[in-house]
């Protein structure tokens, strides 16, 4: 935390390369919370550069309040939050329904055990599978699932960058994988 | 405490989210009620499943094409550099300096009508003998 103080304070200074290696440390961050709540990899690319190009206008008006990976992930979760609501205004949406063979590949995961998994099932089908999951979720439950699933961040944080309060944290949590367990019923054959 | 509850605790129990307290009664309730016991396997399967989630990475070349565009984004101009507040504050300002410029052209315009009828009023000699009346009514309205 105290590195990234010192290369912000740099940075204001002028030095191109403290902002270059903030981008280097967070990029796949960024990357990762961005992709997990759009959930498409191009549009999260391009929303990852906007991010940074925020913070290197906005630079300036960071008082320090909080760590800088907290106003870092603000800045991502407020921009992914925008992008969303544009997109509901254009009606586009993805799939978000599991086919039989998603189905029965994901119920293999979840029974197998934890060293068998990657030679079960190729990540990328694991990702698609996980990425539909979350796409069929509202908003707040993907943005928080994936501030705490994704990029283990505590309820502390979470509730810094999402400006709500413990509570909510606790509450949106839950709610957020009680919906999951909805998208995922076919897991629970005696209907639970 | 219902069973609801403890479903909330649970949640915040996988994060290592909850005090020692709600901890003991949370593994007391567990041993007795089996729905939440099958609660808690299904929430580790999903917590399973997020860590096995590999983290990608954004394209080759991603700070190149970012610093190309912060590039192009200098050359535009950058008013927040010189002017250190926000949009909606300048637009505020902007809006307070229009409405003081409307009231003072409407205060101009009351007075300039005011001194064209008083001097209407000077001119007519017919209203002679209703002059102050008349001139009260240019200041002040309609009387009574």
């Amino acid at each position: 935390m105290e590195e990234d103080f010192q290369l912000l304070d740099k940075f204001k200074k002028g030095d191109q390369h403290a902002f270059e290696s903030l981008v280097r440390k967070y990029k796949i961050t960024v990357f990762n919370t961005i992709y997990s709540i759009i959930g498409n990899t191009e549009e999260a690319e391009d929303i990852t550069q906007e991010v940074f190009l925020k913070v290197y206008t906005k630079a300036g008006s960071f008082k320090g309040k909080s760590s800088f990976s907290t106003w870092l992930y603000r800045i991502t979760v407020n921009r992914c939050v925008d992008e969303i609501r544009k997109r509901n205004n254009k009606i586009i949406s993805y799939e978000t329904e599991f086919d039989e063979e998603e189905k029965l590949k994901l119920k293999n995961i979840l029974a197998s055990k934890e060293a068998d998994i990657t030679e079960e099932l190729r990540k990328k089908e694991l990702e698609d599978i996980i990425q539909k999951a979350m796409n069929s979720l509202p908003e707040k439950y993907r943005i928080i699932l994936t501030l705490k699933e994704i990029e283990g961040l505590s309820y502390n944080e979470i509730s810094q960058i999402m400006k709500i309060s413990l509570a909510k944290v606790k509450i949106w949590l839950f709610r957020a994988r009680q919906k999951l367990k909805g998208k995922l019923t076919f897991l629970y054959p005696q209907g639970e | 405490m219902s069973c609801e509850k403890f479903k909330i605790l649970l949640s915040a129990y996988l994060d290592q989210e909850i005090t020692e307290e709600e901890e003991e009664k949370l593994i007391e309730h567990l041993k007795k009620c089996a729905d939440c016991a099958r609660e808690l396997e299904y929430l580790k399967g999903i917590k399973r499943v997020f860590l096995l989630k590999e983290r990608k990475e954004p394209q080759e070349f991603f700070e190149t094409r970012l610093f190309a565009r912060i590039k192009d984004k200098r050359k535009e101009p950058m008013w927040h550099v010189y002017l250190p507040v926000s949009k909606k504050s300048i637009l505020a300002v902007l809006v307070f300096f229009l409405l003081i410029g409307g009231l003072l052209n409407y205060r101009n315009f009351l007075s300039q009508r005011r001194a064209e009828k008083t001097s209407d009023l000077l001119i007519d000699t017919e209203l002679e003998e209703n002059f102050e009346e008349e001139l009260l009514e240019i200041y002040y309205g309609p009387l009574g």
